[in-house]
């Protein structure tokens, strides 16, 4: 992980894994903030992986997105992507009460992998233009973001693009928070390290 | 140059090769051929352009495994980078690996069961550092690939790394820890080399065991006997054949699941290979809402060649369905063709496809729900019924417009009249219309259109016949003044005789504009039949068109005597005027005209006049005669016409009337007024009277018959009847005008004779005193036939006879009844009386007829006889008195002036 920053051009990488359902728009969400496109055929997602440079409040950062499958048929392999992973958005359809019923297992799975509860994460319920179709109210989902211990929740349109930059940039700014904490925490030990590679330097 | 590609995104980011790649990013080329190159993880892949942001690409065999970079190539942008890396691995499945994606399995059986049938993939040693791996969490299988490609933590692969297993098991484990496992395993593997002596050496105590163990067997097993030993083989057996069973089952399972994933494969490529059929329907509605029914036909057609004899039910439920929706669309097409207003093209094209789709679906049990029709008669008929309601629609709105014109006067009279423009529109609509018809029904005879049924002969000649005749009668009813033979479809009046005026200038162009539509017509080679209702209306036209040309020059002539002028300018017949030669040519003007817009044959056109007695010779014939009658009336009216102050013009007289005290301020008054009225009517009323005469004689004898060349050269046949009764007419009024200027003249001629006889100087014949001269009387009398001669002979030579001899005669009858009343002469009176008679009889004998002569004779018989001697005397003065009259009487001694 700090291999890949570093042989990157110097900026900060943060890495987003879309999790949620198959269909719930996970991939059109990506593409949508990739490159302002909206796909209309539906083509399941195995796991795609995507990465630009965007300035985040004035800094220039880079973003990994790992678009992962929403199937069932792929749940195994999940765990291995999950890891990689330092913030999730956890996508479901406001028209589809079953994939907001799935985000509880999703959220479980990731806490498990990640053993972090303060994991950067946010919950998006995505297709917001079909507002008339909805069958999640929106009291019961800010209230189970609530109960998450208050991840934030956003609705979103890939189609109307609507909120689509909002979920990435807030979901990025929070992993950025995140990691000057660690940093900060864990700041003696990395001087150490430091040290002890320069010794070896030496010794070389 | 562009900037370099730039790959940011990949879907899906691993893959075995072979992979299906989505490539995304910036600069993939500005077109499909700018893309030269993907490589993928190092090896080259084939790849598909979609736009300057999307590549499809697939992974190649030969790149290396592991991750690798997307390095896209284009001409303008050379060479790029990616930001994303794709991963390839080789997956190795075994037959009881779970797997997401279906793995060919026919291959790797042989493999997999062939080599490694006494090692299950599954096993794997569990500890062989014999340390305990609780909380030793595996966390870096990802990194590990990366750090030690083509090797393995798999301790049974040939590549195994021990830092990789020891990173992925022992990662958290500590250094004493490991150092111990070392010598665990170190001893493990000693103690195997060792050998067998120093094997036993270290475990005598167990070995002993063993032995003990072993001999009680022995022992147990030599009480217990045969059976028992048997009854334990057997108890084996069972126990082996379950474990074969267990795992004929286990067998059995990967077995079903195969066959499982082959049904699901085979119902996959069946739903692929029966993809068209089953999309048809669908299709087909698509493409008919589109109107694309030639593709319907094709699909339709390689639906029934590819699946119409196949037997299995689902594919004939769905070939079911689609002959319903054909059945649908059959309907749909019968509607469609029987549309109007469309072009003759799309309406055959549908005629095609619906025929098509009838032939197909001839046999379906479907097919016996609809009739089937005939589709290219239904176009026709629906197509003639369109053409009619035109005609009728056209018609009615024209007519429409013309009665609400009627309300405002103010219309510009240079427009074209309402009828004219409903012609211009009407021909239009025909030179546009009837092809089409025309069209779709000889392909539908040369079996272009032709469908199941045979076509049906007959009524679409009919029905084309049907067409015309409705055409023609509403131009006809339109155009043409009623004719109760066609009154039947529709009547259009003119209302008023000044609309018809207007309207009949404009004729000429309504001809036209027919021509051009039945030259349109002419081109399409309808049946004659139909071409001759046209040319019936056309001939009609002409003829009316003609007559109204033709009528137009009477209402010419009637205003001809505007135009007299009395200028005597014909020279071969002295007197005639201008006046014939302005007839001939409003004549020549209205017959060229005639000939220009009517005569003239177009294409397939009759000549007006080819057969004698036709309706086009009566016609012009009439109105010829009425021309030249109107042109008598005309001559006429020129020669009575007398304005108010002309006062007849008297006779000279030397004696004057008794009357004369009375009479004479009067008639000074008269020469004053004369003398006045000079300087505007040159030209006196004799005068004209005498020219009427002469044009009317003119006319008579070289004029009319003039006019039959005319005819001639103009092309129209000549009227003969017509100009001979009009010569009949032209005497009549010559006659006429005879008898007036006759009348007008011998009568105070003759009346003079008596008066001057006796009352003026009381005379009688009894009472003679000298015989030296001629009586006043006889002077009077020569003297005044003198000037009329004059007066005749300076306007034409021609009338002198024929007035001269009327005028003689009536003298000669007036001195034959004057002398009959003498009761007595005495001798000188004798003489006298012999002399004067004598003397007119002589004067005057050659324009003396026969009863002129004879009335001479008897005034000479009823003088008493006179002696010899006398009548030598008599004789004697005679010839002295003519020789004294010579120059003054030589006039009327030329026989021929």
């Amino acid at each position: 992980m700090s291999k890949k920053v570093n042989s990157s051009v110097g900026a900060a990488l943060h890495k987003v894994i879309m999790v949620g359902s198959g269909g719930v728009g996970k991939s059109a969400l990506t593409l949508q903030f990739m490159y302002d496109e909206f796909v209309e055929d539906y083509e399941p997602t195995k796991a795609d992986s995507y990465r630009k440079k965007v300035v985040l409040d004035g800094e220039e950062v880079q973003i990994d997105i790992l678009d992962t499958a929403g199937q069932e048929d792929y749940a195994a392999i999940r765990d291995n992507y999950f890891r990689s992973g330092e913030g999730f958005l956890c996508v479901f359809s406001i028209t589809d009460d079953e994939s907001f019923q799935a985000t509880q297992e999703f959220r479980e799975q990731i806490l498990r992998v990640k053993n972090d509860e303060n994991i950067p994460f946010l919950l998006v319920g995505n297709k917001c233009d079909l507002n008339d179709k909805r069958k999640v109210p929106l009291s019961e989902c800010q209230l189970r973001a609530q109960q998450w211990g208050g991840v934030p929740y956003v609705e979103t349109s890939a189609k109307t693009r609507e909120n689509v930059d909002k979920v990435f940039f807030d979901l990025m700014r929070e992993i950025r928070s995140r990691k000057t904490e660690d940093s900060s925490k864990s700041s003696s030990r990395t001087k150490d390290k430091s040290k002890r590679r320069k010794l070896k330097c030496t010794l070389l | 140059m562009a900037p370099p590609p730039l790959v940011t995104g990949i879907s899906p980011k691993e893959g075995p090769p072979g992979t299906k790649i989505t490539i995304r990013g910036e600069n993939l080329g500005v077109k499909a051929n700018d893309l030269i190159g993907v490589q993928i993880c190092g090896g080259d892949c084939s790849f598909e352009w979609q736009s300057r942001n999307k590549i499809i690409a697939r992974t190649g065999i030969n790149g290396t495994k592991g991750k690798g970079d997307v390095i896209v190539t284009s001409l303008s942008g050379g060479a790029g980078t990616s930001t994303v890396q794709f991963r390839t691995y080789t997956e190795m499945i075994g037959p009881l690996k779970e797997s997401a994606v279906w793995v060919e399995e026919s291959p790797v059986q042989s493999l997999a069961w062939g080599r490694r049938t006494m090692a299950p993939s599954g096993y794997s040693q569990e500890d062989p550092l014999g340390l305990s791996i609780e909380g030793n969490e595996k966390k870096f299988p990802d990194d590990l690939r990366e750090i030690f490609p083509e090797h393995s933590g798999d301790l049974s692969r040939e590549n195994f790394s021990p830092c990789w297993f020891l990173l992925e098991n022992h990662h958290a484990t500590s250094f004493d820890d490991l150092k111990a496992g070392y010598s665990f395993l170190k001893r493990k593997v000693e103690g195997q080399k060792e050998g067998q002596l120093s094997f036993l050496k270290t475990h005598v105590s167990a070995v002993i065991d063993q032995l003990d163990t072993l001999m009680n067997l022995k022992t147990k097993m030599e009480i217990e006997g045969e059976i028992d030993l048997a009854k334990r083989v057997n108890n084996l057996q069972g126990t082996i054949e379950k474990s074969i069973e267990s795992s004929h089952e286990l067998f059995d399972d990967v077995l079903s699941r195969r066959e499982k994933a082959d049904k699901a494969r085979a119902a996959l490529s069946v739903l692929n290979r029966y993809k068209f059929l089953f999309c048809l329907p669908t299709n087909i509605e698509k493409n008919a809402s589109k109107n694309e029914f030639d593709i319907i036909v094709n699909d339709y057609a390689r639906a029934k060649n590819l699946y119409g004899k196949s037997e299995i039910p689902l594919i004939q439920k769905v070939l079911a369905e689609v002959d319903e929706i054909i059945l649908e669309i059959r309907r749909k097409l019968h509607q469609k063709i029987q549309e109007m207003p469309q072009g003759v093209e799309q309406q055959k094209r549908f005629v095609k496809s619906l025929i098509n789709l009838e032939i197909q679906q001839v046999g379906t049990i479907q097919s016996e729900k609809l009739k089937i029709v005939d589709p290219a008669w239904g176009a026709i008929e629906s197509r003639a019924r369109y053409i009619e309601q035109t005609f009728k629609n056209t018609y009615e709105e024209f007519q429409e417009r013309e009665n609400s014109m009627k309300d405002n006067s103010k219309r510009d009279l240079n427009a074209p009249p309402i009828r004219v423009l409903f012609c211009e529109e009407i021909t239009e609509i025909a030179t546009g219309q009837f092809p089409d018809l025309w069209r779709l029904g000889q392909s539908y005879f040369t079996g272009e259109l032709r469908g199941i049924n045979e076509p049906k002969p007959g009524n679409f000649k009919q029905i084309i016949l049907n067409a015309i005749e409705r055409f023609c009668s509403y131009v006809r009813a339109a155009i043409l003044p009623q004719n109760q033979k066609f009154q039947a479809v529709a009547s259009w009046a003119f209302t008023s005789s000044s609309q018809l005026q207007q309207f009949s200038t404009w004729l000429p162009t309504c001809l036209r504009y027919l021509r051009v539509s039945y030259a349109s017509l002419i081109r399409l080679d309808l049946p004659g039949e139909a071409l001759d209702i046209v040319l019936k209306l056309i001939d009609e036209l002409r003829l009316f068109c003609l007559t109204t040309i033709l009528k137009r020059a009477i209402d010419k002539v009637k205003k001809l005597h505007e135009k007299e002028t009395w200028e005597l300018t014909v020279p071969e017949f002295p007197g005639a005027t201008a006046l014939p030669s302005k007839l001939e040519e409003i004549l020549v003007e209205v017959l060229d005209e005639g000939q220009q817009i009517c005569l003239m044959m177009e294409v397939r056109e009759n000549p007006l006049f080819d057969t004698p007695n036709s309706e086009g010779h009566r016609e012009v014939a009439k109105i010829v005669e009425t021309i030249l009658s109107c042109f008598s009336n005309v001559v006429e009216e020129l020669a009575t016409e007398r304005s108010d102050d002309e006062v007849q013009h008297m006779p000279k007289q030397l004696i004057g009337f008794p009357t004369n005290s009375s009479l004479l301020p009067h008639s000074i008054n008269l020469t004053e007024a004369k003398s006045t009225i000079s300087s505007t009517i040159t030209i006196t009323w004799e005068h004209r009277l005498l020219c009427c005469l002469a044009n009317s004689a003119y006319c008579n004898k070289t004029f009319i018959n003039s006019l039959g060349n005319l005819f001639v050269k103009f092309g129209y046949p000549i009227p003969k009847l017509a100009l001979e009764n009009s010569r009949t007419i032209v005497n009549n009024v010559f006659s006429n005008l005879l008898e007036i200027y006759v009348e007008h003249k011998s009568d105070p001629l003759v009346s003079t004779i008596e008066p001057s006889m006796y009352i003026v100087s009381h005379f009688k014949w009894n009472r003679v005193e000298k015989f030296d001269n001629l009586s006043p009387y006889t002077h009077e009398c020569l003297d005044n036939v003198v000037s009329v001669y004059s007066e005749i002979f300076a306007v034409s030579p021609f009338l002198l006879r024929p007035i001269l001899e009327q005028i003689i005669q009536t003298i000669a009858e007036e001195l034959a009844r004057l002398m009959s009343c003498v009761e007595e002469f005495n001798v000188i009176g004798k003489k006298q009386a012999t002399l004067d008679i004598r003397m007119i009889r002589d004067v005057l004998r050659v324009y003396s007829n026969e009863r002129a002569k004879a009335s001479f004779n008897e005034a000479l018989e009823s003088i008493p006889k006179l002696a010899n001697d006398e009548n030598r005397e008599v004789e004697n003065l005679l010839a002295i008195i003519k020789q004294q009259m010579k120059l003054q009487l030589m006039c009327l001694t030329v026989l021929n002036p």
